[in-house]
């Protein structure tokens, strides 16, 4: 859409055809319109393609089916019901389980608790000589204590 | 879905309740295993096959016979009694627990007269081993395991 006339953009003329302009300013154009052809021109050729695509929108508007519309919708909510009830299932049961775990843990179900097969406390005898043993691969205890 | 919350519910409460046995009726199991450790000639007694591997690994000892095997049923603060060679008594008492461990009071006399002492914390379903005291040209060595039921 190629125009010559300077005094107005082409967006001056497109916000006229959409009635977007100040009063003065659209008061002003519309007189101007009368007087440039080239201008005038262009006017009509938005008017046209205006007219033209608020047809088309309205066809399509016709074309649609709002009681299919909401139909989906509908389906679409329980759908997403079910799915939110089927979670709340699955997040009960995975809290579950890390509850189990957990106890487990703590309780040294699962892994051993590390540490001597026992901690000696106290020890009272009249033998000066005793000993605290601990060995390296499983870390059993042993005490050792001479009688003579 | 009550149904299934209440199952939940049902298996995380008796997880709560036998996890800790302190709320449960406690019974001690103990084991007291008297081995006659020597330098003879070499032999290990069938029955003490899980502990000698710890045992060789301190002690130069080369034949491991077992003498006795008591196993004492006993709850807490109830002592228990095995008689041991050498007119010795071993006196062994679980008192409390201390979190996965159970504290024992050992006591071992010799003539009726208490000749050593001890307080240990013994891991549950784990041992101790007390040795020392002279015997038939070895020495006397006591494996001493304990478990929670």
């Amino acid at each position: 859409m190629k125009k010559t006339c300077r005094r107005y953009m082409t967006e001056d003329i497109s916000r006229f055809v959409d009635n977007e302009l100040s009063q003065d300013r659209y008061y002003e154009l519309a007189k101007h319109l009368h007087r440039c052809p080239d201008c005038s021109r262009l006017v009509d050729q938005y008017k046209t393609l205006s007219i033209k695509f608020n047809e088309h929108a309205d066809h399509k508007n016709l074309k649609i089916d709002t009681a299919a519309l909401k139909q989906n919708f509908v389906h679409a909510t329980q759908s997403s019901q079910k799915r939110l009830s089927g979670n709340i299932y699955l997040k009960l049961a995975s809290i579950a389980a890390i509850l189990m775990i957990s106890l487990f843990w703590f309780q040294g179900g699962i892994f051993r608790s590390t540490g001597p097969s026992a901690i000696v406390t106290s020890v009272d005898t009249e033998f000066s000589s005793v000993m605290i043993i601990e060995t390296q691969k499983k870390r059993h205890t042993i005490i050792w204590f001479s009688e003579t | 879905m009550n149904r299934f919350i209440k199952t939940i519910l049902f298996f995380l409460s008796m997880a709560c309740f036998f996890s800790h046995p302190a709320l449960a009726k406690t019974k001690i199991l103990t084991d007291v295993k008297v081995i006659h450790a020597s330098t003879g000639s070499q032999y290990v007694d069938p029955g003490l096959k899980k502990i000698i591997p710890e045992l060789k690994s301190v002690f130069k000892y080369t034949s491991y016979r077992l003498l006795k095997d008591q196993r004492l049923d006993q709850h807490f603060h109830q002592e228990g009694h095995v008689n041991l060679p050498g007119k010795r008594t071993l006196i062994i008492m679980p008192s409390d627990m201390a979190g996965k461990r159970i504290r024992y009071q050992i006591n071992i006399e010799k003539n009726k007269r208490s000749v050593f002492q001890t307080q240990v914390l013994l891991k549950n379903n784990s041992s101790i081993t007390i040795g020392g005291p002279q015997f038939n040209n070895g020495v006397l060595l006591f494996n001493i395991s304990g478990s929670v039921e």
